[in-house]
């Protein structure tokens, strides 16, 4: 009789290929019994996987996610997959924690070969509910997050959030289901009024939304087909705003259908060492209603080496494209907008490009492109824990932002996105928050500046979730 | 305005003089003004021009949102911007214009006393007509007021306007007068107004004033509009000399610029009396 406890699986690779038999001295801890019996090299079959713990949570959908563990034929096999499983079902969402035991079988149909994989479950409350206040520049705030997780027993989730301010109020309500046995494949429900200050053009506005959209993978890419209604409220910040900035007050509906495609190999989102990003983003307004039409393009490609010295280059290229349809311009809400420490650095926060009297407008066509070379500390401090979070890099970035007269063929554009080139260079250091975010901390210097571009040159302070 | 605002514009306002391309901004004339901005766009219009301060009308369908105050109608000076008829008087009188310099202090307390009259009669009145009397809110108020938007957006903004006026019209009182009880408030108010007109050509004998050019732009707005009984042009009707004066400043001060000042300008008035 042995039990294994596959917990302690879990820093075994995903994929490896081959597992070498000196890992699993340390991985496998065969509790010392009367009857050793040697399984490692031995077929074995998987007869029962047990749930404990399972309240609400509907049998189909985890049938679905263990059904790979009953292909095992050895016990290194049973480990891996039970190790999958577990990974599975955390995704879903559904549980609190989960802990894989297995054993041998034991009753009357019991096979000698026979294994037994029992997974101790605790499924998340009913319902889950946060609390936070937060204080920014002038305004405070009170968010009130509620959720419920597995609200039908398939792994749907319902979310609340309500945040309440002494100068705005939002709030989002989501709805996620996705298909048993293909948590990928799902599609949402979302509702919301966000509202955003932009001081870069003296603008704010505020959207009430709804939303629905599928995501699926195809291949080794993933889509997300996406519907968006918005009424959108556009005013100026402060009495101050430029004339500009007050001509496009008012309200406006935005329905448009949207597609994005993304092919992510990158082994992490934030600060990669390998892999590459494309990202292709579509979205046509106009045609399902609402009474701002267009038809806006854009992409985001990233490659990333990893070279000598645990260094890595990184370049990236992004662009754009909004055509407005029929004759109405294009919204102020609508167009790109570029510069900052995110995109292209040693610029001020989204002013680069066509403005008046200091509001910056935006424009219809951008491309930016990044080359980074990140290594790790000098000296390496921390090396192996704290110092790992962060990275030095040096980088030059280059970008362009403008309106086109589409009257004008494509040749006449690309040399339009040609001149005025924007461009930057300098150093820094990066700091990894968790896996979603980065901040930075650089010290620019900005060329090809044009009249009308708000420079940082200096040090500038970055923050964000999205870099060039 | 603040008083530190206040300050400022004059300011700045006495260095600069009267640009030529100064603008008024109101909704647009034929399918989406009501009766109550009308009124204040005309009263703008008809102050400038007492002040013959050019000024060129532009039709915006968000005048409204673009307005600073968030009420129509509002004027694009140089670099400022200025809503509403109260601060635009001011505003203008920094430049060194003015209609009621030549009033003495109790002359011009009457004035204001009448002005606020009629914003608090007139105008009350008409914002009440327009959004709770439910028949001119069903045929005229909700198709003009959601002209320019798309469904749905068209009911919220409608309901979203209803119900803040509607709790405006709770706070002063008037959310449980009838339409009969409002209808004789503008008598009253016209019978006030007419009474202190008398047999003079303007309010303040002579010479126009603020006052006149607000109660010509409610009353020849009353006169010409087409609601959906004509009570409310039967109450003014009665009083034979509003109607002269209306008639009065009409001709002097917006058909005889007609060979001056473009046709839009004209156009922008809307009717002309019958």
């Amino acid at each position: 009789m042995g039990t294994v406890h596959a917990r302690s699986l879990d820093p075994l690779p995903m994929n490896g290929p081959d597992f070498g038999s000196h890992d699993d001295a340390d991985l496998v801890e065969v509790e010392p019994q009367k009857k050793q019996e040697i399984l490692e090299n031995k077929d074995v079959v998987v007869q029962r996987v047990h749930f404990e713990g399972l309240g609400r949570t509907k049998d189909d959908l985890i049938a679905h996610e263990i059904g790979q563990v009953f292909k095992a034929k050895n016990l290194i096999e049973v480990m891996r997959k039970s190790h999958e499983a577990r990974e599975k079902l955390l995704r879903l969402g559904v549980f609190r924690n989960v802990e894989v035991l297995i054993d041998t079988c034991e009753g009357e149909d019991a096979l000698p070969n026979g294994l037994d994989v029992t997974f101790e479950v605790t499924e998340l409350r009913r319902l889950t509910g946060s609390y936070n206040t937060m204080v920014g520049n002038n305004e405070g705030s009170m968010v009130l997050g509620l959720k419920l997780p597995n609200l039908f027993g398939r792994a749907e989730k319902m979310t609340f959030q309500f945040s309440y301010g002494t100068k705005e109020t939002s709030y989002g309500l989501s709805f996620f289901k996705p298909q048993v046995g293909n948590f990928e494949r799902n599609f949402s429900v979302n509702l919301y009024k966000v509202t955003g200050q932009f001081p870069w053009s003296s603008l704010r506005e505020t959207d009430r939304g709804v939303s629905a959209e599928i995501n699926f993978p195809i291949w080794k890419t993933s889509h997300t087909l996406k519907w968006e209604g918005v009424w959108r409220e556009l005013g100026c910040l402060a009495r101050t705003a430029s004339f500009a900035i007050r001509e496009e007050s008012g309200h406006t509906l935005k329905s448009s259908l949207s597609h994005t495609m993304v092919i992510d190999s990158r082994n992490t989102s934030i600060l990669p060492k390998r892999g590459a990003l494309l990202k292709i983003n579509q979205e046509l307004a106009g045609y399902t209603g609402g009474d701002v039409s267009f038809l806006k393009e854009d992409f985001e490609l990233q490659l990333n080496k990893q070279l000598a010295w645990d260094s890595v280059l990184s370049t990236s290229l992004w662009g754009g494209m909004l055509v407005p349809i029929g004759d109405k311009p294009s919204s102020i809400a609508d167009r790109f907008y570029l510069g900052g420490p995110t995109s292209v650095r040693g610029f001020s926060m989204y002013s680069i490009g066509p403005q008046s009297e200091g509001d910056y407008l935006g424009g219809e066509a951008y491309w930016a492109g990044g080359m980074h070379l990140y290594t790790p500390l000098p000296f390496r401090p921390g090396r192996g824990g704290f110092g790992d979070l962060f990275r030095t890099h040096f980088f030059l970035n280059a970008g362009n932002l403008c309106n086109l007269n589409y009257g004008e063929g494509p040749r006449a554009h690309l040399r339009r996105l040609a001149e005025c080139i924007r461009w930057s260079y300098g150093a820094g250091i990066v700091l990894r928050l968790g896996n979603i975010a980065r901040l930075e901390l650089n010290y620019c210097i900005p060329m090809g500046v044009q009249s009308g571009d708000r420079i940082c040159d200096g040090v500038q302070f970055g923050a964000g979730i999205r870099f060039l | 305005m603040s008083l530190v605002t206040d300050a400022f514009v004059s300011q700045i306002a006495a260095v600069e003089p009267w640009p030529e391309n100064a603008a008024l901004y109101q909704p647009l004339k034929s399918e989406q003004v009501l009766l109550s901005d009308n009124a204040s766009c005309l009263a703008v219009q008809a102050f400038l021009k007492m002040c013959n301060l050019p000024v060129q009308v532009v039709c915006r369908a968000n005048a409204e949102y673009m307005s600073p105050s968030g009420k129509v109608p509002f004027i694009h000076v140089g670099n400022q911007v200025i809503s509403e008829l109260g601060p635009i008087v001011q505003f203008v009188k920094a430049k060194g214009h003015s209609l009621s310099d030549g009033l003495d202090e109790v002359q011009r307390a009457e004035m204001k006393a009448y002005m606020e009259l009629v914003n608090n009669m007139l105008l009350t009145a008409e914002l009440y007509i327009q959004w709770c009397d439910e028949a001119t809110l069903e045929e005229i108020t909700q198709p003009r007021y959601s002209f320019p938007y798309s469904w749905p957006l068209n009911y919220f903004l409608v309901f979203q306007r209803k119900w803040e006026i509607k709790r405006k019209m709770k706070a002063i009182g008037w959310a449980t007068k009838t339409l009969e009880q409002v209808f004789e408030d503008v008598d009253q108010c016209c019978q006030a107004l007419s009474q202190r007109l008398g047999t003079q050509p303007y309010f303040f004998n002579k010479q126009p004033t603020e006052l006149d050019a607000l109660v010509f732009g409610h009353l020849f707005t009353i006169l010409t509009t087409q609601l959906t009984n004509d009570e409310l042009q039967e109450k003014v009707k009665n009083y034979s000399n509003l109607i002269a004066f209306c008639r009065r400043i009409e001709q002097h001060y917006f058909e005889d610029h007609d060979s001056s000042i473009s046709s839009s300008t004209k156009l922008s008035k809307g009717p002309t009396l019958p």
